[in-house]
């Protein structure tokens, strides 16, 4: 495979888009960094596919595509069986001798929300997993239904106001957990299943060649925070991914094979999560007194993961 | 108001919906969108956007340069070629070739002011200004290095 | 390289294991399947063909019939031939991208094994699973028997590929009536029917990067509607194709299909509209009623149901003989008048003998619609004609217990 350059942003740089402006998310969103480093991180070819959501409703309405390779979107859940079953047409006319150039390299994306990777589509992603396609998943998880206005999802974290989990008088926003979608992933037994953050661009255009290059189905959630519904400016899309990763709210960190855990960026000095939560109107209500037990609750949560992790990785197993 | 740098014949030369409208038997046949008007020669990752012959359909062909309220304008003089901006733009509307940053593409730029807050010189070579400010006029206002507050 | 399968003059097959062979000589791609009775031995004749080296291309088992027709979406856009099956339920998850497949225009052949929907579960046929995917931009082409089972996969090939249509074509068989019994099938050699499908060519084909397209993009308001209006002239115009490649068939095997089946109507007073198996059933007594009574009865089946062929329907109950017409529809109604019925009274209301329709809802969850059954209809159908009026209500219902049931009055005649 023919992977760009990343040793330095310089180098990066030097790679020849595929993602086009004049797309429709919104300004400041994370979407899109991530998308554009998926595709700039290789110069294979890709087919890529959109589960419907911010991404797919922003980059291919009609008369305007934002994609200069193939894509596909087909509906909200499939996009994991649309890529996946095209690297089997690929097989398949690899064998036949169908190809139109049967030595170009090719990769097989598909990019979900969290809505369509942890709720809706959760099925399809866990059977194109389970059959062992050579293609990887990508979720923009940006912890909520955004496409729709700001829904809940099996992805919002606790204490979280969303329109259908909302903070009031006799609620403090969602009751749940969020998912842990990386651990079922990787309980998939997927080579290569991680948890990557736009701000830490090279840890993730790593990651992304790595997925990338693994042969089988490879899982990466990536930090997507949303300025339209996280509520915070435009402008603060990678101060709010910092804080995301050095609150440990979003450990950066990966899985191979289904066993060997590396935490791949260790904070310097762990930040209180106080400061995640309070740069994002979506938490507003927890700074009230009676909220004050979920932040406790949340930073618990926190310590308790970071504390798991770091045990995986020293066990090996 | 300028487009800003490499701007082609085709970039950013329609509004959203301003497009032709067509009628059915125009249309393409199952929606399908091609990226350009001829056929690739060489793997598209390997030819330079000015380089390429997008289609109508193709975004590049449009500008979302109304969206925007503020505008970040480019200071050559200040810039270390870091990069930052590049890499996290949204819109891909930091220009750069051969590791240098040669600007911004104000067809597609949204005015998120992402790249100024990455941008780690002192004092930034990237600011926002109001949509109507002149670029020249803007850098004639730039401010002096901050001395960093202990 | 695919290994030959030996294969003799005249199998004996049932509908099933006959659509299955087709799959394999058309030398499907991607098959993306999900089991479901009576459906499923399609697959795993598939599966026992992917196992032994009968075929070349890909089969994925997916999780469910709705990844069956994604992943088949997601193939037929990477350019290369597709088919799947399913029956029932699992035609009704599908539901959902069946409308995005058309919309795409991607020539995916489903073979549908006619099943009814719960609830009640049941998993016997009926056409309901036929009717719910009636709206969904497929061509939809109608198996009485084993044979045809077996020949009219060959045809959707051939007729959804084809580059003036390019649409997905469902090939419908009855569930168990058709696809569970054995008949004498004369296929043909596999190097025959191959070539008779010819080799799959792609269009917008996402594994072309020299050409890279988007698929599947949203249309609002400014656009859907053109692109709507573009794929429904191109499923009524397909007409034009499918009789040509029927007659190729009929070239090539002697073995002559019709948009438009009839029966005994050159000089027919009454008639029956089916599909599926009962058209067999019908007609026989249809034959029977004319040597043992005198009765002139004629069927009338609609082979391709999508796009529906109004010109030939229109042309098949034009006749000055022609008094009454009964439209049987093997699918809960839901509140309406069966789909048949509506859809052969639209036609026959342009014809100039405008004949009496009625229709009969039969057949639901498997109940065994008979020869003596259907001279019963051809009877009431006799007295219409004799009164000059419909003297029944225009809906009953044929073979259910309990008191009559009966909807909606004519005002002519009396």
């Amino acid at each position: 495979m023919a992977i760009t350059n990343i040793k330095n942003l310089k180098e990066f740089s030097t790679a020849n888009e595929r993602f086009e402006g004049a797309h429709l998310l919104c300004p400041g969103c994370a979407h899109s960094m991530i998308v554009r480093e998926l595709m700039n991180a290789t110069d294979d070819n890709l087919v890529i596919a959109s589960n419907t959501g911010c991404l797919e409703v922003s980059t291919a309405v009609y008369p305007y595509t934002s994609w200069d390779t193939s894509w596909i979107h087909i509906g909200f859940e499939n996009a994991a069986t649309a890529a996946s079953c095209a690297e089997s047409m690929y097989k398949a006319r690899k064998r036949k001798g169908t190809l139109p150039d049967p030595d170009a390299p090719v990769k097989f994306v598909a990019f979900g929300g969290d809505g369509s990777t942890y709720d809706i589509g959760f099925q399809w992603l866990s059977g194109a997993m389970e059959r062992g396609h050579d293609f990887t998943y990508i979720c923009l998880d940006n912890e909520n239904y955004a496409n729709t206005g700001g829904q809940r999802s099996s992805s919002t974290p606790i204490g979280a106001h969303t329109s259908t989990a909302q903070a009031g008088s006799e609620s403090y926003g969602k009751t749940q957990r969020k998912k842990d979608m990386v651990a079922i992933m990787a309980a998939h037994g997927a080579p290569y299943v991680a948890q990557l953050s736009p701000n830490k661009w090279k840890i993730m255009a790593k990651g992304f060649q790595k997925a990338l290059e693994t042969e089988g189905p490879c899982f990466i959630n990536t930090v997507s925070p949303c300025t339209t519904e996280w509520k915070f400016d435009p402008k603060d899309t990678i101060h709010l991914a910092d804080l995301a990763t050095d609150t440990l709210m979003f450990p950066v960190y990966e899985i191979i094979n289904g066993t060997e855990l590396n935490i791949l960026y260790r904070p310097k000095n762990v930040i209180p999560v106080e400061e995640y939560l309070a740069a994002q109107g979506r938490y507003k209500h927890l700074f009230k007194p009676e909220n004050k037990h979920v932040i406790e609750r949340i930073q618990k949560d926190i310590d308790a993961k970071w504390e798991y992790l770091q045990r995986r990785e020293e066990a090996r197993v | 108001m300028s487009r800003g740098v490499l701007a082609t014949e085709k970039r950013g030369v329609r509004e959203l919906g301003a497009e032709e409208k067509v009628g059915w038997d125009a249309v393409p046949q199952g929606v399908v969108l091609n990226s350009f008007d001829n056929i690739l020669k060489e793997n598209v990752s390997h030819v330079k956007p000015e380089d390429r012959d997008y289609s109508d359909f193709n975004s590049y062909t449009a500008t979302v340069a109304s969206w925007r309220v503020i505008k970040p304008v480019y200071n050559r003089d200040i810039c270390i070629d870091c990069q930052n901006c590049w890499v996290w733009c949204p819109d891909t509307s930091i220009i750069s070739r051969d590791k240098q940053m040669l600007g911004i593409d104000y067809d597609h730029c949204k005015g998120c002011g992402v790249c100024v807050e990455v941008c780690p010189t002192n004092p930034k070579s990237l600011l926002m200004f109001g949509e109507a400010q002149e670029l020249e006029d803007a850098l004639a206002m730039w401010p002096e290095k901050k001395k960093k507050a202990k | 390289m695919a290994k030959k399968f030996e294969l003799n003059e005249v199998e004996v097959w049932d509908g099933n294991y006959a659509t299955s062979q087709a799959l394999r000589q058309a030398q499907v791609d991607v098959v993306a399947a999900y089991p479901i009775t009576p459906s499923t031995p399609i697959v795993e004749g598939y599966g026992a063909y992917k196992a032994n080296g009968y075929v070349d291309g890909e089969f994925v088992m997916v999780e469910s019939e709705h990844g069956a027709m994604s992943g088949c979406v997601g193939a037929a856009a990477a350019g290369g031939r597709v088919a799947t099956a399913t029956s029932s339920q699992g035609f009704a998850l599908m539901t959902e991208v069946l409308y995005q497949a058309s919309g795409m225009r991607l020539p995916i052949v489903l073979c549908v094994v006619n099943r009814s929907l719960a609830s009640p579960l049941n998993v016997r046929g009926d056409h309901s699973d036929m009717y719910l995917g009636r709206d969904s931009g497929w061509i939809n082409i109608d198996a009485f028997n084993a044979q045809e089972a077996y020949d009219l996969p060959l045809c959707a090939f051939k007729i959804g590929e084809h580059l003036d249509v390019r649409l997905p074509v469902m090939v419908h068989q009855d569930g168990f009536t058709t696809s569970h019994k054995a008949q004498n099938v004369r296929p043909l050699q596999d190097e025959v029917a191959y070539k008779f499908v010819g080799d799959y060519v792609p269009v917008d084909d996402m594994l072309d990067f020299s050409r890279p397209v988007t698929h599947g993009a949203q249309t609002e308001e400014d656009w859907h509607f053109e692109h709507k209006a573009k794929q429904h002239k191109a499923l009524m115009d397909s007409t034009k194709v499918i009789d040509e490649v029927f007659k190729k068939f009929k070239d090539l095997t002697g073995r002559e299909y019709k948009r438009v089946e009839t029966y005994y109507m050159d000089d027919a007073e009454v008639a029956i509209v089916a599909l599926g198996s009962s058209v067999e059933t019908a007609t026989l007594a249809a034959k029977q009623l004319r040597e043992e009574e005198g009765i002139k009865a004629g069927v009338v089946a609609p082979r391709v149901f999508r796009p529906f062929p109004y010109d030939l329907i229109r042309d098949a109950l034009d006749k000055e003989s022609l008094k009454a017409v009964c439209c049987m529809d093997k699918s809960a109604p839901g509140g309406a008048m069966g789909a048949l019925f509506n859809e052969v009274s639209a036609a026959a209301y342009t014809t100039q003998s405008r004949p009496m329709i009625t229709n009969y809802i039969y057949g639901l969850g498997g109940r065994d619609f008979s020869i003596d059954e259907a001279k019963r209809i051809f009877k009431e159908q006799k007295a219409h004609a004799d009164a000059g009026h419909i003297t029944t209500p225009i809906q009953q219902f044929s073979g259910v217990r309990g008191p009559k049931l009966g909807f909606f009055e004519t005002k002519r005649g009396n």
